[in-house]
């Protein structure tokens, strides 16, 4: 009977599954096969499941004379500096959210987490104009101050989440043994947060690394992201389909190892044991 | 060796007074638990002692000394949480040592100090764990542990039982028991269960809705409830109570009616006179089915637990619980009849106070100290 019950359920669930792994995963491994592919099979009619697989594309991608190394580490700088303060602001800013008693505290949160909400095409124009007041276009700086605009709020917003999660006894109780309020929080919460800290680091990441829009109405020649490098691919004489892929490969990649990474931190439950 | 006193106490959250003026005064070495039901402000007032909430109003003293504005981490105390609170990225000895390392006490020295109270509680074996590896009996022993570790002057426990089922509840208030003889240290504790104050404390305080109803010995609170409150908190199962009518007051007591006959209760009369509405107050166990007995009942439900036999009745004005006999041999829906010594019978005015007795019962002053072996 109980068995019965949960067997059509589970079929659906797998089924359903497997459908949205398809889903993903096609796409990606296409990408991932064909930048090791010969020029010549990737754009073959029937695809080619076996082939002899050459570095070519990843390697003219940074020997040629428009090298993607500038390219990225330029991602790399301003992705990580501003999930670096997105985290550190966030985390201070979701910790006095988190435990300060004042009034209307679900309404300052709502307000700052509604920030997030503006669609990129609304504000893109608006910081155009002020970037350009303050001087801030084709810098670094200037990115990483529009994806801050945009983390900063999601980080605290998570970061609130995460703060809540953790009993507010463990701090009473590291104050009783003689703790100061920043002792408590850099002995017991800091530590504790870590699952969080790594979650919200990387999604800001993420985002920042992604981001196409931005980049390629606030960066100039010497501040251009992967993303802009990929886009110059796509010309109107053609397409590099090698060159294209392999820059597709080295973005998706480290951010599939992070998002595994995630999930560990986020299964571990570090607090398990803490209470009760 | 601590002192603590509590003068004329008020906390206030966003209007809402939650502590009404407590007055408390715990002797050195005293063992005081804070009694009532859920919500009567018995862990805000510890909370306020240990420092986590600011008193609105009154004086909080230790040894004389006023430490309203001093900060948990400097009022000397260690607390025991209900959730236990241990660290959880910290080992076993690293917890009970935390507050030694902040203190910056030497590594050899805290080690030393973590193992003396580890002995104590038998917790050496578990000493590299970390907190999820252990049960909850053993995580239990480590957040007092961790108390022990840092020597406090009062030792304050929130409901430190309340997460263990029932067998090792009992194994750890006998514990905290002998614990307190070995510390001989000012303990404060607080609980909803009155089997945990009725057998640990030198002193109840029961406490409901902000206010303290009575403070006093266990054996105080038993035989001398103060008002109603107290009388019905205090016991289990509950005491009966009945409105009954004055028949008159003098010097020996004061005469109540009951259904069956009158009834003379050793009270002080206070101003009570014939024709007065009064409550009586009897507890279950103080009831004997007597089959000359002035109270009658119909059995409704019959509880056996071996030893004793609660009894459930009900005539046409009231309801009644009686403990028997564990061999009663009764029927549901029997009719029986029942009486009580009426020098274990209690009074209580139109307002809930109680007339007090004109003995005082001979248990009444006895000393914890009397109640446990000394330890080895």
């Amino acid at each position: 009977m109980k068995t019965s019950k949960r067997w059509l359920p589970l079929t659906f669930k797998i089924a359903l599954l497997t459908l949205l792994l398809l889903w993903t995963l096609i796409p990606i491994t296409w990408m991932v096969l064909s930048s090791f592919k010969p020029n010549d099979i990737i754009t073959a009619g029937t695809p080619r499941v076996f082939f002899t697989p050459t570095l070519e594309h990843y390697t003219s991608l940074f020997s040629s004379g428009n090298s993607l190394w500038p390219y990225l580490l330029n991602s790399l700088f301003i992705a990580g500096v501003s999930t670096l303060i997105a985290v550190v602001l966030g985390c201070m800013a979701g910790f006095g959210l988190s435990r300060i008693r004042i009034k209307g505290k679900q309404h300052l949160a709502f307000w700052i987490i509604s920030t997030r909400m503006a669609p990129i095409a609304a504000v893109i124009v608006p910081l155009y104009l002020l970037f350009r007041y303050l001087y801030l276009l084709d810098t670094h700086a200037g990115l990483i101050v529009a994806y801050l605009s945009f983390n900063l709020p999601f980080a605290i917003w998570l970061m609130t989440a995460f703060f809540d999660d953790l009993p507010l006894d463990l701090e009473e109780a590291a104050m009783i043994d003689g703790a100061t309020k920043l002792q408590a929080f850099r002995y017991v919460v800091l530590p504790l947060m870590t699952p969080g800290l790594v979650t919200t680091a990387i999604l800001c990441f993420i985002f920042a690394w992604n981001d196409y829009a931005f980049a390629q109405t606030f960066s100039g020649p010497s501040t251009q992201t992967i993303p802009i490098a990929a886009a110059q691919l796509l010309t109107q004489t053609g397409i590099d389909w090698g060159k294209l892929l392999a820059i597709g490969t080295i973005v998706v990649c480290p951010m599939a190892i992070a998002g595994l990474l995630v999930k560990r931190w986020l299964v571990q439950g570090l607090t398990l044991g803490a209470v009760k | 060796m601590a002192t603590l006193q509590l003068n004329n106490i008020v906390k206030d959250f966003g209007g809402t007074q939650v502590i009404k003026g407590v007055d408390l005064e715990v002797k050195d070495r005293e063992f005081v638990v804070f009694v009532g039901p859920s919500g009567c402000g018995k862990s805000t007032l510890m909370r306020m002692i240990a420092g986590l909430e600011s008193a609105t109003s009154g004086d909080i003293l230790i040894d004389g000394e006023r430490i309203n504005d001093v900060g948990p981490a400097d009022r000397g105390l260690a607390m025991v949480f209900q959730s236990y609170a241990l660290y959880p990225h910290m080992t076993v000895e690293d917890n009970m040592g935390f507050s030694l390392r902040l203190a910056k006490v030497p590594k050899a020295e805290r080690r030393e100090k973590v193992l003396a109270a580890a002995r104590i509680l038998q917790l050496e074996e578990l000493l590299d764990r970390k907190p999820r590896a252990l049960s909850g009996g053993q995580r239990q022993r480590v957040a007092i542990g961790r108390a022990i570790v840092r020597n406090p002057s009062i030792f304050l426990f929130d409901e430190p039982l309340s997460n263990l089922d029932a067998a090792l509840r009992v194994q750890m208030r006998i514990e905290l028991a002998r614990l307190h003889e070995e510390l001989d240290a000012t303990m404060i504790y607080v609980t909803h269960d009155q089997i945990e104050a009725m057998t640990m404390a030198d002193k109840i305080v029961v406490l409901q809705g902000g206010v303290v109803e009575q403070i006093g010995s266990p054996m105080a609170l038993y035989h001398h409830p103060r008002n109603r409150f107290v009388a019905g908190f205090i016991g289990s199962p509950k005491m009966n109570f009945l409105g009954v009518e004055v028949r008159g007051a003098d010097a020996e007591g004061v005469d109540v009616v009951l259904p069956g006959g009158d009834c003379r209760v050793p009270v002080e009369a206070n101003g009570v006179s014939s024709g007065d509405t009064l409550t009586l107050g009897v507890r279950p166990e103080h009831l004997t089915l007597d089959d000359q007995g002035p109270l009658t009942g119909n059995i409704l439900v019959i509880e056996r637990l071996g030893g004793a036999t609660t009894l459930y009745l009900e005539n046409a004005d009231s309801q009644w619980t009686l403990v028997a006999d564990g061999d009663v041999a009764h029927r549901v829906h029997d009719q029986v009849r029942f009486s009580f010594d009426p020098a274990c019978a209690h009074l209580f005015n139109g307002s809930g106070e109680a007339l007090p007795h004109r003995h005082r019962h001979p248990l009444v002053a006895i000393d914890r100290k009397e109640n446990r072996a000394p330890s080895a």
